[in-house]
């Protein structure tokens, strides 16, 4: 089993005359929390949605387990798809299921696996989501914002994924409770030996738990390494994004 | 735990051998030694393996030759060792890695309870919680009523308090831009009932009397049903649509904060254009209809427009066109009530949107036929 998960070479995004991507390059190895940041306007999520398969890049290759996703016969790529879990920015949660449904769909679709064994797979990937066990019954519309994200990631991994792609996995989460999602991905990370690929915005999510770093800016990779490499990177953009955190003099990184 | 050096005794009794597990008795101790894979995408043919397996007494788990287990497999094992009784077996030979998994998952599995079975929804518990919806609903329906007629009454002792400007675009959906529809299928009605009362009237001669007919049928009845399940299913659906989606983008909430009512600045336009709109829109039905009864009547039933005509100013008491008209505003208002309240107190989410748009147009259409029967019984004892 190669090292290397996720192949991401040249990629260039265009939409009309705009160039959202020129020549975007990077490798995730197993087992590691990657974060990608960049601007707004920088295309982390297009950058996402093409490397798992939702849109075309105008030019280059994203390769997931060596499989080119926009290169590789439909049958490939759909195996590919069952070896990787996302998660989007709301849940996309299915609004007419209930929460425990909604994580059983891919099990029921992909696998034969008998009904009783499918509930208790519900019911473990609720706790590793860190969700308690009455919340399987509720609808998604019942949750809260976080609870509701958790139940997308116990969606996502429900058919033990090797990479699980989070698009801003805290955005609109109480410091608290985006903290206890840290944690748990985090958890994923070292006692299921996922390899984690999250977009975010949120500073205390990189300096708690993200092992690297990939900075996106005008359509390049500016810098890539990690946290306090990244840090120490010479650019306005990066200078500014981490400077708050300077100010407070202490910076706890995780890792060292 | 396991002691290599110790030679096995026989084995007690033969005991399965799968690509994921060998298990052998020594002594008053079973040993399964893990192999393989135990990965979900294998899971089903691992579950039927293990459904082999007899396991008593105490047992030990070797892991050392396991390669791969993932969460799901942990569990499927873990459930295994419950399953035969086995509560604490001795474990050896797992790697740092998979320790940390079955040990991730034998905790979640000690917080465990067995969740109550969901009661069974019984059909008389069903029936009396639908029951006990629908009167929640129509109690609802009163109250925003009430409100709604508070809030006119409000604008009629401040008229500048009205908001002109909303009432004049809601005007211009429901009404003039209905027009079209309106009359296309009301033309049509009339078409149908000439021709329908035609066949029979041919039959005695008595052609002319199909004008009586469709002039009463038509002006009386059907185009004011007609227009407003078509009023019902266009704008209707149009009002939930729109203060449900205002009330999930927490417009309705922006307004409320800026100090102004959502029943003034939103509802009451509505209702008020649609009160003023469908008997508007049921005079274009009558006219179409009609004119459609008269298009037919010629080549059909050798009856030309000015005979039509001249019998229609004989035999079409202005009572029953005015009767038709009367019903539309009524028809308005229990649209607009409904539709406004539907949307106005939807789920923040988008299925309950859809879901309550889907409610107001048959809420809608049922209210009308009812009323239009309550109406046809109260007329008739009216003498009208």
């Amino acid at each position: 089993m190669s090292d290397v998960v996720v192949e991401v070479e040249d990629v260039v995004t265009r939409f009309g005359a705009q160039t959202v991507h020129d020549g975007v390059s990077f490798t995730v190895r197993r087992g590691t929390l990657v974060a990608l940041i960049g601007g707004s306007g920088t295309g982390k999520s297009v950058l996402l949605r093409e490397m798992i398969g939702l849109q075309r890049p105008s030019a280059g290759r994203l390769r997931l387990f060596g499989t080119d996703m926009w290169a590789a016969p439909a049958a490939e790529v759909d195996a590919v798809r069952r070896r990787f879990g996302m998660m989007f920015q709301d849940g996309a949660l299915f609004s007419s299921l209930t929460v425990a449904q909604n994580v059983a769909v891919p099990l029921r679709e992909h696998t034969h696996i008998a009904p009783d064994t499918v509930d208790a797979l519900v019911a473990l990937r609720l706790h590793q989501a860190g969700l308690p066990a009455d919340a399987g019954a509720k609808m998604p519309s019942e949750l809260s914002g976080g609870m509701r994200k958790r139940a997308a990631i116990a969606r996502a991994i429900a058919l033990e994924p090797e990479i699980l792609f989070l698009d801003e996995p805290t955005s609109g989460l109480d410091p608290i409770t985006a903290r206890g999602f840290d944690r748990m991905v985090r958890s994923l990370v070292d006692d299921l030996g996922l390899t984690v690929f999250l977009v975010t915005h949120d500073l205390d999510t990189l300096l708690g738990v993200v092992e690297r770093l990939i900075v996106l800016s005008n359509g390049k990779v500016l810098a890539d390494g990690t946290v306090p490499q990244v840090m120490a990177v010479d650019d306005p953009w990066v200078r500014d994004y981490f400077s708050v955190r300077r100010m407070g003099g202490e910076i706890p990184v995780h890792g060292s | 735990m396991l002691d290599a050096a110790r030679t096995p005794s026989l084995p007690i009794r033969s005991m399965p051998e799968t690509p994921w597990f060998t298990a052998e008795a020594v002594d008053a101790e079973t040993r399964l030694r893990l192999a393989g894979a135990w990965r979900l995408s294998r899971l089903e043919a691992l579950e039927s393996a293990c459904d082999t397996l007899e396991l008593s007494g105490r047992t030990a788990v070797d892991g050392s030759a396991l390669e791969q287990i993932d969460s799901a497999g942990a569990l499927v094992l873990l459930r295994l060792l419950r399953r035969h009784g086995v509560e604490d077996p001795a474990w050896s030979g797992f790697s740092d890695a998979h320790e940390r998994i079955v040990e991730q998952v034998r905790r979640h599995l000690d917080g465990v309870e067995a969740a109550p079975a969901p009661d069974g929804i019984r059909a008389l518990a069903w029936f009396g919680r639908q029951s006990a919806q629908i009167g929640e609903l129509l109690h609802g329906h009163l109250n925003f009523l009430g409100a709604t007629v508070a809030t006119l009454a409000e604008t009629v002792l401040r008229p500048s308090r009205l908001r002109l400007r909303e009432l004049t675009v809601q005007l211009e959906q429901t009404g003039l831009s209905a027009i079209p529809v309106v009359s296309l299928v009301t033309l049509l009605i009339g078409v149908v009932m000439a021709y329908l009362l035609g066949l029979q009237a041919e039959k005695y001669g008595a052609n002319i009397f199909v004008v009586d007919g469709v002039a009463i049928g038509a002006t009386r009845e059907f185009a004011p049903i007609i227009v407003a399940v078509i009023v019902a299913g266009r704008s209707g659906a149009s009002f939930t649509a729109q203060l449900g989606s205002m009330r999930l983008t927490e417009e309705t909430d922006a307004i409320r904060t800026l100090g102004l009512a959502p029943m003034q600045v939103l509802v009451l336009p509505r209702v008020l254009a649609l009160m003023l709109a469908l008997p508007l829109l049921v005079f274009v039905g009558d006219v179409m209809s009609l004119l459609g009864a008269m298009a037919i009547a010629q080549p059909m039933l050798d009856i030309p427009p000015t005979a039509f005509l001249a019998r229609l100013r004989e035999q079409l008491p202005l009572r029953h066109v005015l009767v038709g008209l009367g019903k539309a505003p009524v028809f308005a208002l229990v649209i607009a009530v409904i539709g406004a309240r539907m949307g106005m107190t939807v789920g923040r989410d988008t299925r309950a949107l859809g879901a309550a748009t889907t409610s107001t147009v048959v809420q809608s259409i049922v209210a009308v036929i009812l009323l239009d029967a309550a109406f046809a019984i109260l007329l008739q004892a009216l003498d009208l």
